[in-house]
Formats: structure tokens, sequence, C-alpha cells
């Protein structure tokens, strides 16, 4: 069922990330959802694929817990777009997961560096 | 702070909202209006599962997934009415059928005595019974002293229990004014406490009741019920028995309706040892009652094992002591008789019911089964059809979205829909039918449907729901989403394979059929013998009843019967009067063996000499129509103090005096204690039953023995037989104003009851038969019909090309014909099987019997042809062009 292009060099999120990375985005200030998208895909350098149903549920959860909240407004080319802007609950929790995924990227790292030497890179 | 929950409406907007955005965006990349549109759609990708995804937030999603489902499915099956309703119907017989029989089968076979611990208790039972004795059944009865010693001295059981009838049907009680009849039985003072059956209402039995011979009864919970309304005042209250005061004094559990096979026992009293209490209602027999009479075994008995004795171990240990105390009063045994052995059977169910519907009721199950079978394949088949033809419907929601998922839990709802609607019809439908077998089967045993019923229909249930979900799913499946594209009919419904599985069903459905066919088509010749079988005769015309005074002499009784007789000849109508102790017709019968001249006769090739006695009144053999082909029938002119005269028939004189005139030899009971000279022989007759085989038969005269007790009243009378009863009760009430006429009826219908159980039996096979051939016939048509719509487009080409209307009706007769005979070729072989299983259900009907056969295969073929015919006339009148433009 999904049409979404199939390139290689593109990466499904990870579970659980796509919350951060929305709650990052919208630190830069409110957005509605394709422009979350946009930024998303463009500040990964195109490596990341959001798929756009999780990411509209996704924003409904956040919602739902109030980590964000969300009003219908205009776009800056004058389209009608819901907008959507960090609550304080919502920048306690980016503060939080931030944290929580710099350790376990820092984990994550040691341990794959760890063997890397003996290996080599290129020979 | 309220906030009201967002719509899902509210949601899609955003989603457009976003598919604008993102459009714009790729326009300004430099596309093109329409790519743009497009491929900001493709990029977002699903936009309904996300909005089922939004929806499905935080829902009790299951519960409401589910709800979704059954009402889509209630839908969908109300846009078919015929379908559902045949496929409810259908599944209702089917289950029906099996939970009504089972339901029977359960209360009779294998449900539980209601009992604690019923596996201890084991029923007694014998090889046979020493020589020179009477019993009631020749592997179940004991005499009083067996009784008496087993239970003082056996070891490994601990009780041992007697129970005995005190009549053969019912006896008389009185509660208050007026005589009425009940059910009792003559009990051991363990019988409750050793069957661990409690007496919640006063109390129960005690040993010391048993040795006083107490006067005292306990209610069954049924009986208090209808002929007490659960009046708890009753305890101390008396109830006449026989006219012996005895005094109520428990109610025992509800449920427990003693240990007599198919009947239920009213009340229970401690053995007894009074001439109005013996036991079977028996009148005493030189004096003696069943407690000194050693020659006769007429008390059953049930036991429990001692707690930590095997089975093995407590035989072991009765075994020696039962064969010794068999001879108490009997003398030693005779050089090379065989001497009786004890055994056990189970206790767990009721004695006697295995015996007499075990194996018809086994029948009727599998017969039921083969019903189920073809009533499932039915509904598998009308699934497959109604889903090929949906199969442009699924085509279009898998193009649409719906996962496969979706798909198949939308046909499982479905079936489970229908599978819910018809076992709960099926479970109507089987109560009522089980209400009707059992008044019909007279199984007073209670037949409600419990537990175990419950759960075998409930089995039954989820193996049809799953099996109606998944057979067709492959049907369904096939058709993929490209499907939905090619618009025609003919062209969607040709590359699905199904078609073969189909006939394979039908083909089968067939051959069952045939089994089934033929089984109900044996039970129903047999029935028609038994009915056809002669008497030996001229049953029309007669009725008869029976009596129960209390004598103080013979001289009494005998005066009594002497001018009942009178009175009875005089009444208008009545042609001849006669009695007889053992009514015949009625399946019971005095057997002995006899002396003949004195001495026990010679039989050659290991006959049997038993002889099937009965005590008659003047004028018998004329009275019932039997021929008399040498010397005389009894007369009024044989009295107490003329010779003593006996009657034979032909099968004791060929059998005892062979190639000998028989009038003059004497016979006689077989302690040598009577004789009588022989002066008739009577043409072979029943006795007992329709069924029976000729057996030696002898006949003494009730003026000349030295025993007289009820008897039974045989008038032959002009017109209608019961239209002589209210006089003839006025008559015997002149002379005993207490004396109700017991089970009055005509002697057909006497004679009738003893194949009660085969009329029952083969009606139901019959109708089972006739059941699996209405669904084969249905399914086929259901089948064929499906064919003809498919081949709709196939048959208006051929007849454009010139196929006359005849090909074409051959075209379809030829396939069901087809299908047809190899059914037949493979339900013949199953058929004669089955057959062989109901030999020995059959009377005077070969397992093989080629009539029957014949018949069945008829039958079947019939069926198919008019199954088909309708669709076949359907095919003739395809109009080509129509067919053709239909697309």
């Amino acid at each position: 069922m999904a049409t979404q292009e199939n390139n290689s060099d593109r990466i499904a999120l990870l579970q659980g990330t796509l919350d951060l990375l929305i709650l990052k985005t919208l630190l830069m200030g409110p957005c509605h959802g394709q422009g979350v998208a946009r930024i998303i895909q463009r500040q990964s350098e195109e490596v990341f694929l959001v798929d756009h149903g999780s990411l509209y549920v996704a924003l409904q959860r956040l919602e739902d817990k109030k980590w964000i909240s969300a009003k219908w407004g205009v776009s800056e080319n004058n389209r009608k777009a819901r907008f959507y802007e960090l609550t304080r609950k919502g920048r306690e929790q980016l503060a939080e997961k931030t944290g929580e995924w710099r350790r376990l990227t820092r984990a994550m790292g040691l341990i794959l560096d760890a063997g890397s030497e003996p290996l080599g890179e290129e020979a | 702070m309220f906030k009201r929950k967002r719509s899902a409406e509210d949601f899609r907007a955003e989603i457009e909202a976003h598919l604008a955005l993102e459009a714009e965006d790729l326009r300004g990349e430099g596309l093109s209006e329409d790519e743009a549109r497009w491929k900001s759609r493709r990029q977002f990708g699903n936009t309904r599962a996300a909005e089922e995804r939004f929806y499905l937030r935080g829902r009790w999603v299951r519960l409401e997934r589910l709800l979704r489902d059954i009402r889509f499915g209630l839908r969908s099956l109300w846009q078919s009415p015929g379908f559902s309703i045949t496929a409810i119907l259908t599944l209702a017989l089917g289950i029906g059928a099996n939970t009504a029989v089972f339901s029977v089968m359960n209360a009779v076979l294998l449900r539980s005595l209601p009992v604690s611990d019923p596996a201890n208790l084991v029923y007694l039972r014998t090889s046979n019974p020493p020589r020179g004795t009477g019993t009631i059944d020749s592997n179940q009865t004991f005499s009083y002293a067996v009784y008496d010693a087993l239970r003082h001295q056996g070891r490994g059981v601990a009780p041992v229990m007697a129970f005995v009838p005190l009549s053969g049907s019912k006896v008389a009680v009185r509660f208050g004014a007026l005589p009425e009849e009940a059910e009792g039985d003559m009990v051991s003072g363990t019988f409750f406490s050793g069957l661990g059956v409690s007496v919640p209402l006063g109390r129960g039995l005690s040993e010391q009741d048993e040795t006083d011979h107490a006067p005292v009864a306990v209610l069954s919970y049924n009986y208090w019920t209808r002929r007490f309304a659960r009046d708890p005042k009753i305890l101390g209250a008396t109830l006449y028995v026989n006219s012996v005061p005895i005094t109520i004094v428990g109610v025992s559990a509800e449920g427990f309706e003693g240990v007599e096979g198919g009947g239920s026992t009213d009340f229970w009293i401690p053995l007894q040892n009074r001439p109005e209490l013996n036991a079977w209602g028996n009148p005493t027999e030189d004096g003696k009652l069943y407690v000194a009479n050693p020659t006769w075994w007429c008390l059953r008995m049930i036991a429990r094992l001692a707690p930590g004795t095997s089975r093995k171990q407590a035989l072991a240990g009765l075994q020696p002591l039962f064969q010794s105390a068999a001879y108490i009063g009997l003398g030693s045994p005779m050089e090379g008789e065989r001497p009786p052995v004890l055994s056990f059977s189970d206790a767990k169910s009721f004695p006697g019911l295995e015996q007499q519907y075990g194996n018809p009721l086994r029948i009727l199950m599998a017969m039921v089964g083969l019903v189920l079978l073809i009533a499932l394949a039915n509904v598998v088949m009308l699934l497959m059809a109604r889903n090929a033809a949906r199969q442009r419907e699924f085509s279009l929601r898998q193009a649409l979205g719906a996962g496969r998922m979706e798909l198949l839990r939308q046909l499982l709802t479905e079936s489970m829909l229908l599978v819910v609607a018809g076992g709960a019809l099926a479970w109507a439908f089987a109560e009522l039918a089980t209400r009707l077998l059992g008044r019909w089967a007279q199984i007073e045993a209670s037949l409600a449907p419990d537990k175990t019923v419950l759960l075998f229909t409930f089995a039954i249930m989820v193996v049809a729901g799953l099996l109606f979900g998944l057979a067709p799913l492959r049907t369904a499946m096939a058709g993929k989403a490209e499907l939905a594209l090619k618009t025609s009919t003919a062209a969607s419904n040709t590359d699905v394979g199904k078609s073969r599985s189909a006939k394979t069903i039908v083909t089968l459905q067939m051959a069952l059929c045939v089994v089934l066919l033929v089984a109900g088509m044996l039970l129903i010749r047999s029935l028609r013998n038994l009915e056809n079988t002669p008497l030996g005769m001229k049953v029309d015309g007669l009725v008869v009843f029976g009596l129960k005074p209390n004598f103080t002499s013979l001289q009494e009784g005998r005066a009594f019967y002497l001018k009942l007789i009178d009175k009875l000849r005089e009444l208008p109508g009545v042609e001849s009067v006669t009695i007889m102790e053992e009514r015949i017709g009625s399946g019971w019968s005095d057997n002995s063996d006899m002396r003949v001249d004195g001495k026990l006769p010679d039989v050659s090739d290991g006959a049997s000499r038993t002889v099937r006695n009965n005590v008659a009144g003047p004028g018998f053999f004329t009275t019932l129509g039997v021929p008399v082909l040498a010397g005389r029938d009894f007369a009024d002119s044989d009295t107490p103090t003329s010779p003593h005269v006996g009657i034979v028939n032909e099968e004791f004189a060929k059998r005892f005096l062979p190639n000998m005139n028989p009038l003059g030899h004497t016979t006689g009971n077989d302690n040598g204690e009577y004789t009588m000279t022989i002066v008739g022989v009577v043409k072979n007759h029943k006795y007992r039953s329709i069924d029976e085989e000729p057996i030696p038969m002898a006949w003494y005269m009730y003026a000349q023995i030295p025993i007289v007790g009820p008897m039974q009243v045989e008038l032959r009378v002009h017109g209608d037989p019961l239209a002589i009863l209210p006089a003839a009760r006025k008559a015997v009430q002149q002379m005993d104003p207490n004396l109700p006429l017991i089970r009055p009826m005509k002697q057909r219908e006497q004679f009738d009851t003893t194949i009660a159980d085969h009329v029952l039996f083969a009606r139901l096979a019959g109708f089972f038969g006739f059941l699996g051939v209405l669904l084969v016939a249905t399914g086929l048509y259901g089948t064929l019909a499906y064919r003809v719509n498919l081949r709709t487009a196939e048959i208006g080409v051929r007849m454009a090309i010139g196929a006359r209307r005849e090909q074409v009706v051959w075209m379809i007769l030829k396939e069901s014909m087809l299908l047809t005979i190899l059914g037949v070729i493979i339900g013949l072989p199953m058929a004669m099987l089955v057959g062989r299983a109901l030999a020995a259900s059959l009377y005077n009907v070969k397992p093989l019997d080629a009539g029957s056969y014949l018949l069945s295969i008829l039958g079947i073929a019939v069926v198919s042809l008019v199954a088909s015919a309708i669709p076949a006339a359907r095919a003739a009148s395809v109009n080509p062009m129509r067919a053709l433009r239909m697309e």
C-alpha cells in the first residue's frame, strides 16, 4: 500500500525518534505539519524519510499529551494550515528527551568505536 | 480547561491542507500543476490509513472494530436474505439434530448416576442362574439368600445393596381417598448411605429399618413435587401401598430418580416381609415370599467397592462365597452343571438403558453426524458461490485500500453470525425435538440438555464457524486488486479453480446421502416387517386390563375370578372373557424348565429346555383366536377338583415330544411338585413381544394351581374394544369398590408397545435419511444453479453458434448425472458397511437387502434429476443475444 519512493539511501525513522524530531523542529517557532516534514527531511540532508501519515498521527499524539498546542492559521503563501507550537510541558520534554538521546548515542558510539581500530577502515 | 475532542473532519482538513502546501512547494520547484498535485499525494501515501489511525487512537479499538464488523456483516447478510435464510436453516437442522440425539445419548448412556463417587459403584451380574430357579433377568437378578450372604460376609465391598420393584409396572397407592399408582422399590437399609444420595428433608433408611421391615418410605424429589407440591409437612403422613400403611419419613435429593433403568422411582421402602408387599407384586409361591424363596432370583444388586480395593480383588473375594450361596436351598449342583459366575458391571450409567438404547442411539448419532456433514458442506458451497460472486466487491475493496486482514475478518464475522444464528435456532429446535423424543421413547430419565450438551453444541458451532470462514477464503483472496478492472463478469469468474472443489463436495454429499438412505430404508423395511408380523391370533377386538385384588385364601381368589368371569360374560357386546397371569404382549414372561412325563426332557443339538409358561383361564385360546390344533381349550369344567390339565404349543410338542401325539402326556414344573396332563396343542403365537421367535410354551389352568393373585382380564367384544371399559369397571367395582382397572388398553396397542423402540428408531432413521436427501437436493440445486449462472455467457455463445436447447439441457443434466453416479459408486460400499453394523437392529431384512439399495439409488437419482431440472431449464431459456449483450 505504501507508495513512498523506496530510495536506498534513506533511512526509516527509528521508533520513538519522530516525537523528538517534531519537538526539536517546533523549538524554532510554530509550524504546520507539512513544514515540519520538510524541515526534518532537509535538515537531515534528505536521509530521514518521514511517513506523512505517521507524522500527523504523531502530532495528534503529542497534542493529546499537551506537549504541543495547535490552532488553524494562514501560511506564508496564504494557505489554510494547522499550526503547532511547543507548550511549556513540551519544552521540558524536549530537554529531557534530548538528554536521553545524547546518552544513548554516546553509549552506542562507545561500543561501536571500541573495536574499530584493529579492523581498520580502508585496509 | 475544557477542550472539545478533535473531529475526524478536522484531521482530514489538515491532510488536505498538507497536500495543498506540498503541491505548492513542488510547483515552486518547477513541476507542473498536475505533476505537483500527483506527487504530493504520492509522497503522502495512504491518507485513509492515517485517518483510520487517527480515528482509532485511544478507543476501545477491538470492541469498536468488532461491533463495526458485526454491523457490516449483518448488513451484508441482510442484502442476500435467500442465502442467509437457507444457510441458517440448514445449519439449524444439522446442528439441532445432532444436539437432540446427543442430549438423549448423554442422558441415557453417558450421564452418571447422581450418586457420590459413581466410579466405585458396580452392578452385580451372574453368568447364569443355577438350575431350577426362576428369574426376572437371567443375568441381573439374584435370590435373597445370595444377597444375604454377600452383604454379611462379602469382603472388599461395603455395602452390598439390593433393590427390587414392588410391581412390574406400578403399584397401587393411596394417599387420602382415591386409589392411584406409583413406582415403588424395596431397597436395603444401606441404600441411601451406600449410594451417597443425600436426604435433605427428613431422614433416609437405616439398617435397623431393613431388619425391622419398618413401614417407612422415602419419596423422590420428583414425586414429592409432582404429587405433594413440595409440601414439607408431608413427613409423618401415611401412604397406603397395596393397602399397607407406610409412614413417609424423608424426601431424597433433587435429581435422584433411583437406579432402575428407564423409569423413575417415586418412593423407596425397606425390604419387606409381608405378602401384600412381595417383590414384583407377585403372589406368594407355596406360601413363600421372595425372602424365603431360594428358587426365585428377583433382586437386583449394586455394591460399593471398599476403599482401596480393586474390582479384581473384590471379585476374587466374592466369587467362592457367591457360588456356594447360589445353591442355598437348591441342593447341590447337578453333575456337569455350569456354576454361575459373578461379575461386575459399571454402575456409572443406568442399568438396562445401554442394552436397550445403546446401539440404536449410536447408529442415530452416526446418522445425524452424516446429516451434519452434508449440512456443513452445503453451507460451505453456498458461501463459496456467494464469495465467488462477490469477487468484484472484494477486488474493489482491496483496490480501495482494504487490507487482506480486514477482508478475512469480515468473512469470519459473517460466518460467525451465520453460525450463531443457526446455533441459536438449533438449540430451540433441539429442545423441542428432545422433549418429543423423550415422550415418544417413554424415557423418564431427565433429558434436559446439560453442560455437556451445551459444550458439544458449542464445539460444533466453533468448528463450523472456522470452516465457513476459512474455506471460502481462497476463493475470495484469489481476486487481485487488478481484477476490479476487468469489467466482464464472465472474465472475472474464469480464472478461479473452484468448480472442481464444488463438484467434489457434491459427489461426497451424494455418497453420504446414499449411506443415510440405505440405513433409513433398511430400518423402515424392518419396521414394516415387524408391523406386519402375524401374531398368531385375532388381535383386533380384544381389550385387556389388570386387576390386583388382595386375597386371604386360595379359595377366595378362585371364587373371585369365577364370579368375575361370569359377570363380565353377561355384559352386552362381550363375546368371550378369559384371564391370564402375565399380560401377553407386555414384554414379560414366566420362564422355567419343565418336566415332561416326570423328567427333564432330553433335547437334541443343544436346544434350550426353557419353557415360557403362563397361567390361563377358561376359553383362553378361543378368546384370543389362537387355533387349537389338537385336543381342546381350557373350559369351565376344569375345576380344582377335576383332573389337572395343561395346554402346550406346537414348538413344545416338536421339541420335547417329537413324532408323538402330545395329548395324554404329562408336564409340570421342574421340581416335580405339580403335574398336569396335556389336553391341547395350539398353534405357535406371540406371547411376550412381536419380534420373538417361536419358543416352547405351556399353560397352566388358573383354577387348578396352588397360587392365585393379580390377573389380567381379556375381553373379546363386538365393536370398539375400549367402549366396553365403563361397563367392565362397573362390574368390577360391584365386586370390590377399591379395585382400579390397571392399564386398560386394546390388545393390539399392548403388542405395539413391544416394538415401540423399533418404531421410534426406524422413524427417526427414516427422518434423518429424508433430511439428508433434502439437504443434498438443495445443495445440488444451489451448485448447479450457480454454475449455470456463471456460464450464462458461455451458454449464450454456444447457442449463438448453433447449439440446440436439448443439447444445453443435456449438458447440465450430464454433469449432475455424472456426479450422482460417482456418488453412488463411492457411497455403496460405505452403505454396505453401515448395513452390517445395523444387522442387530434389523428384523427379517438382510443387511444387503437388494430392494433397499435399489430404492435408495433410485431415490437419489430422482432427487438429483429434480434438483438439476430447474437450472437446466433456466440454461435452456438463456437468450443468446441478451447473454452476450449483458456485458
